[in-house]
Parts: structure tokens; C-alpha cells; sequence
């Protein structure tokens, strides 16, 4: 660069001094709501632009696996049963249908509520890929995309010849993923369902409280190895197209959902592996802290509702003191100093027989108490204690309506919906997760996809739809 | 699983969803030939019944029935006067009564309520977008009634 064009220091942008600098740095919290600006996501880029993905799945497991890729820019085509679409669609809850229409055809049909947050924003065309008439439409999609992800029986699709050993041939680069149950070995033919994962992987028996006071093996209310399944397959696929972008090369994903719930036990299969210990279930309390759990106060926060979830729910409260000088003001509180004096070491107060006696003696002191009085009433001795929140709760919660995880949307199709999903999954400042909607009608893409991208003749999509082939 | 009344009269099979006849005691109508049969089920088994009451009003009227000996001649969920509707409502307990809902609870329009006007295209392509004004004007002009009475809200 030639003298003349330098420009110097004191002309340049941005501070001039260190006082200047100082001055010039916003706080913190200014900062991080300024590069995370939550409700303009759609302004900032997409990570996984230009990716596109078929979606040959079912239920809650392998679609969330890959609605995830779609909440962060993949161009997803979910490929439905036609006429019937995803039986998820007419599950849950209780077979009740909360969004319409599922289809022209069927009028009186609509979906449940059950599929939300496992397809968002892709697009769903329909197709019995398993007849001849539609396999070259099947593998011309395979060549024009990334990967796909299915969920049949081991060995449908390759008895199909829609198997990972086929596609590769008419595109090397292509990742296929198959999510189910057992994969293969001696439960090959096992089906697949989040509570099969938690009891099969010894979850629910750890989960829920001992049977010494009644206790039973739980499973979560929602399926949460659904959902964590699915995410970790989608760990799996990032680190398959990072490996194609250094190889070239597709990769063949084979993932247990079974198998995948394991890794949720935490340290009970090492355990095993050193002592012999078959660990137990410690419900709301905790094994290495105390006190670290959840207690029952005497008053609901709602005693004159009409939901009993409320009136006679909303009563649990999470409490944590286990350093000593917590622990001790927590006796204090509770006016039972005899605790501290008992149990003035850690080491002691965790123990099995302490925990009785000590949560015992919190729940007496809250049984003339409500949730809300517990709260303050630790709350200003300094301690730990937040209410166990019902779903009211959370939509009410100001924490997550200024992170936006909580937030209105009006789904283009559906109409006005409340979004949890997509905004409760990490905030990313250059390239944030986004739901443009949450999934479609059955078969509402079957013109984009078909005509649109393939340049099939409408006459050709009208005949495959008389057919039922679409 | 679910029970059967299958009419020897007409040789229809009527299938008793256990979504509504699990525990239920009443009057049903055959879809083929209109005779009144009365029944008690506890927990999906039937207790007592089917035994027919000639002259009697029916209480429900089967959801779906079909003729296994008669190349399976179906009566299908809607037939009129011969089948129930399939309408899937959110149940009582969630809403104070089995209904529908055309607005969330900060008020703005919401699709969850059937039927639904046709609105798909060729192989059932669906718009990008619900053009409410047009296929709903009367939930759109609700709205715009409730929005001046301050009735909707932000949250």
C-alpha cells in the first residue's frame, strides 16, 4: 500500500482510546441480547442451506431426527403414506384431532396434536414408494439429495431395493439412516417405541421412587427417548456429512433406539461392571447431595381451580442446600437446628437413613404451606427453591418469554399456534434454529415437489393420484 | 380391540369403538337393518346384550359396519342415518364440553374445527398459506369482532 493511501489512527472507525474503548462496551446482557435478537432469527442465515433431505420416518423418533436438520436450514421431504399420511398424525392425545385439515378427501379428519415440533418445515408429499410404478420417481429424489432416514423393519428397504447397498450405487455421496428398535442381532425384528427404550435399557427401573415408599419403575409421561434418540441421530448425520465433505462418501447410519436409551443410566452399567451393585431407584431425591430434590407442600397454589392439575398439583416445590452453611440455615428456617447438629457433615447427611429423616421433616414443616410460601420463605433465606412448574406455568413464565423459547406463532397453515420447540434448543447467534411451520397437510406439497422440482406433467401426478400412488 | 354386534338378521357386523362404548350402557342401531339392540359394557366386555327392543329409539348409532359375508358391503363412518360420524372431538374433560375450537386462548383464529371447506388442489396440494377471509369469512369477521372488543391479546 502506497503512503499516501494509509489512513491514519485517529481517522479510522472505532475508539480512539481505552477510556473510549471502556465506554464503548455495552454490558454483558446488552450484548448477548443484541447478537442473539430472539424473534429475528429469520433475518440471519441458515447453517444447513443447501442440504436436502427425504424423510421416510414415523411417529416422534426418526422424524425429530430429522426436523432437527430442517429447524437449522436443510430442505427436508417428508414422504407420507397417501391419503393416510404419518400415523402420528392420529395418535395422540387419546385419538383426539386438534388441527384441520388432514386431507380434502377425508373432511371430517383431522390431526392430532401429538406430531408437533417432529416435522417443522418440511415439505410433505405422499408416495407408495414401494410399488414399481414409483420406484424411478423414488431414486431420482435419491439422486438429487443428501440422505434420507427411514424407520421400516430391518431389511424392508432392502428388500424394496431402496436399501443404503442400492442407493449408493446411483449416488455415492448419499448418508442413509435406519432408526428403529433393536437393529440388528437377536431382537432383529423388535419394534421400536419410547417406552420399549426405557424399560429395555434399564431406565425406568432407576426412574421413580423405591419401592420402600411405594414407589413403582416410571416411565416419563412424554417420550423423552423419542426425542433424545432422535437428536442423537442427528449428531450422527453432522458428523457423517462433515466426514463426506473430507471422503466424498456416503455413510450408512444403523441406530438402536434401544440401545441409544442406555447412555441416559448414567454410572449404573459401570457400577455393575465393578461391584456387582444393581443400582436403585432414588425418585426426587438425590444420591450425591442432600439436600438436592423436590418436596410436597400441604397447599396448592390454586386451591379453588377446576383443573385438578392445578388445584391439587401445582404443590411441589425443588429445594437445594447441601453445603454445610445452606444446610445449616435451611435447619434454622425450618426450626429444627437438631438436624444441623445431628448431620453437620456432608458425608453424613447423604446417607440413605439421613435423607429419610431429613426430607421428612421438610415436608412437615410445608405441610400447613403453600407452594408460593415455601418458595419465599427459602427464597429470602438465601437457599435455593423453585416451584416444579405446570405447563401454565412455563407459558406464564417471563424467563422464557424474554429468551423467546416460549413464543406465538401463526402457522400458515394451521393458524395461531403456542411454539416451544424450536426456540428451547441452544440460541446460536450467527445461525439460529427457525419454524417457518410446524408440518402440513397431507400430501400438500405433491405439485411443488412432483411437477415443480421433478418436471413431471400434472396429467402424470392427476393418474398417480387416481391410482392411489400419491 | 373392540366388540361387535353382528345382526343375524341382516348379517351385518357393527363395530363398537371402545373410544365410546367401553363403558356404556344403551340402545344401539344395526347399520343393515335398522333393528334397536340394547347393551351394558363394562370395560370393553359386554356384559349384557345385544337383545333386540323392537319399536325403541336407538341411543348412538354404530361408527362403522360392514357385511364380512356379502363381499364386505361397508357402511362407512357418516352414512346417513345409518352410521356415526368420525369427528374425533377433543373430549369433555380437557374443554367443559365435547366441541370445537376456532380461537386460542389469546384469541386469534386457529384451524381445529371440521368440516373444513375444501381448500386443496390437484393431488391434494395445499397453498403455502390459510387464506382465512376467504375460506372462513365468518371466523374471520369473529375475529375482527373480538379484536374490537379488546378480547385478543398478545399473550
Amino acid at each position: 500500500m502506497l503512503e499516501k493511501e494509509r489512513i491514519p489512527i485517529e481517522e479510522q472507525p472505532g475508539p480512539k482510546s481505552k477510556e473510549e474503548l471502556d465506554a464503548n462496551k455495552v454490558p454483558f446482557e446488552e450484548y448477548c441480547k443484541r447478537v442473539f435478537d430472539p424473534g429475528n432469527e429469520f433475518e440471519k442465515p441458515a447453517a444447513l442451506h443447501g442440504v436436502r433431505w427425504m424423510s421416510c420416518t414415523m411417529y416422534i423418533f426418526t422424524p425429530h431426527a430429522v426436523s432437527n436438520l430442517a429447524e437449522l436450514g436443510a430442505e427436508v421431504i417428508k414422504i407420507e403414506m397417501p391419503r393416510m399420511g404419518d400415523p402420528m398424525k392420529h395418535t395422540s392425545p387419546f385419538n383426539e384431532c386438534y388441527y384441520y385439515p388432514l386431507h380434502d378427501e377425508r373432511p371430517l379428519t383431522g390431526q392430532g396434536i401429538g406430531c408437533v415440533n417432529a416435522n417443522v418445515n418440511e415439505y410433505f408429499i405422499t408416495m407408495d414408494y414401494h410399488h414399481d410404478d414409483m420406484k424411478e420417481v423414488f431414486y431420482r429424489l435419491v439422486r438429487m439429495s443428501d440422505g434420507l432416514t427411514e424407520c421400516y423393519r430391518p431389511g424392508t428397504f432392502d428388500r424394496w431395493k431402496q436399501s443404503y447397498r442400492y442407493l449408493q450405487e446411483i449416488n455415492p455421496r448419499f448418508i442413509y439412516v435406519w432408526g428403529g428398535g433393536f437393529g440388528y442381532g437377536p431382537k432383529v425384528f423388535g419394534g421400536s417405541y419410547d417406552i420399549l427404550g426405557q424399560a429395555h435399557a434399564g431406565l425406568a427401573s432407576i426412574t421413580g421412587f423405591h419401592e420402600d415408599f411405594g414407589g413403582h419403575p416410571v416411565k416419563h409421561t412424554n417420550w423423552c427417548i423419542d426425542w433424545y434418540s432422535g437428536t442423537m441421530i442427528t449428531v450422527a448425520i453432522l458428523a457423517a456429512l462433515y466426514w463426506r465433505r473430507k471422503t466424498g462418501l456416503g455413510t450408512m447410519i444403523e441406530f438402536s433406539q434401544v440401545q441409544c436409551a442406555t447412555r441416559c443410566c448414567g454410572y449404573g452399567v459401570p457400577l455393575y461392571g465393578r461391584f456387582g451393585i444393581v443400582r436403585q431407584r432414588w425418585g426426587n431425591w438425590d444420591t450425591q447431595l442432600c439436600v438436592h430434590g423436590i418436596i410436597i407442600c400441604g397447599k396448592s397454589d390454586y386451591p379453588d381451580a377446576k383443573n385438578p392439575q392445578l388445584r391439587d398439583e401445582a404443590r411441589y416445590v425443588m429445594v437445594s442446600a447441601f453445603q454445610d452453611e445452606d444446610f445449616k440455615e435451611l435447619c434454622r428456617v425450618i426450626k429444627r437446628e437438631d438436624l444441623w447438629q445431628k448431620y453437620q457433615r456432608f458425608k453424613d447427611r447423604v446417607e440413605a437413613e439421613a435423607q429419610v429423616e431429613i426430607y421428612d421433616a421438610l415436608e412437615k414443616w410445608a405441610a400447613d404451606k403453600s407452594r408460593s410460601e415455601v418458595v419465599k420463605i427459602l427464597t429470602e433465606a438465601g437457599l435455593l427453591a423453585m416451584p416444579v412448574y405446570n405447563d401454565k406455568e412455563v407459558y406464564e413464565s417471563p424467563h422464557y418469554r424474554e429468551r423467546g423459547t416460549i413464543r406465538w406463532q401463526f402457522d400458515p397453515i394451521f393458524g395461531d399456534q403456542l411454539v416451544q420447540s424450536t426456540y428451547s434448543c441452544g440460541l446460536m447467534s450467527k445461525t439460529p434454529r427457525r419454524k417457518f411451520w410446524d408440518f402440513r397437510p397431507v400430501g400438500a406439497d405433491n405439485v411443488k415437489i412432483y411437477h415443480e422440482m421433478l418436471g413431471y406433467p400434472i396429467s402424470q401426478i392427476e393418474e398417480w393420484y387416481k391410482k392411489g400412488l400419491i | 380391540m373392540c366388540d361387535i354386534i353382528w345382526c343375524k338378521k341382516c348379517d351385518t357386523v357393527n363395530y363398537l369403538d371402545p373410544f365410546n362404548f367401553w363403558n356404556w350402557e344403551g340402545k344401539v342401531k344395526c347399520a343393515g337393518c335398522d333393528t334397536v339392540y340394547y347393551i351394558h359394557m363394562i370395560q370393553g366386555h359386554m356384559y349384557r346384550g345385544p337383545e333386540e327392543r323392537p319399536g325403541e329409539e336407538p341411543d348412538i348409532l354404530p361408527l362403522y359396519a360392514d357385511q364380512p359375508n356379502n363381499g364386505y358391503e361397508r357402511f362407512k363412518p357418516g352414512t346417513p342415518g345409518k352410521t356415526r360420524p368420525y369427528n374425533c372431538l377433543p373430549r369433555e374433560i380437557y374443554l367443559g364440553k365435547a366441541d370445537y375450537r376456532k380461537f386460542s386462548i389469546r384469541g386469534y383464529p386457529m384451524r381445529a374445527w371440521a368440516p373444513q371447506p375444501p381448500s386443496a388442489g390437484i393431488a391434494g396440494s395445499h397453498g403455502f398459506k390459510w387464506d382465512i377471509e376467504k375460506l372462513s369469512p365468518e371466523v374471520w369477521q369473529e375475529f375482527l369482532e373480538k379484536k374490537k372488543k379488546g378480547e385478543v391479546k398478545d399473550w
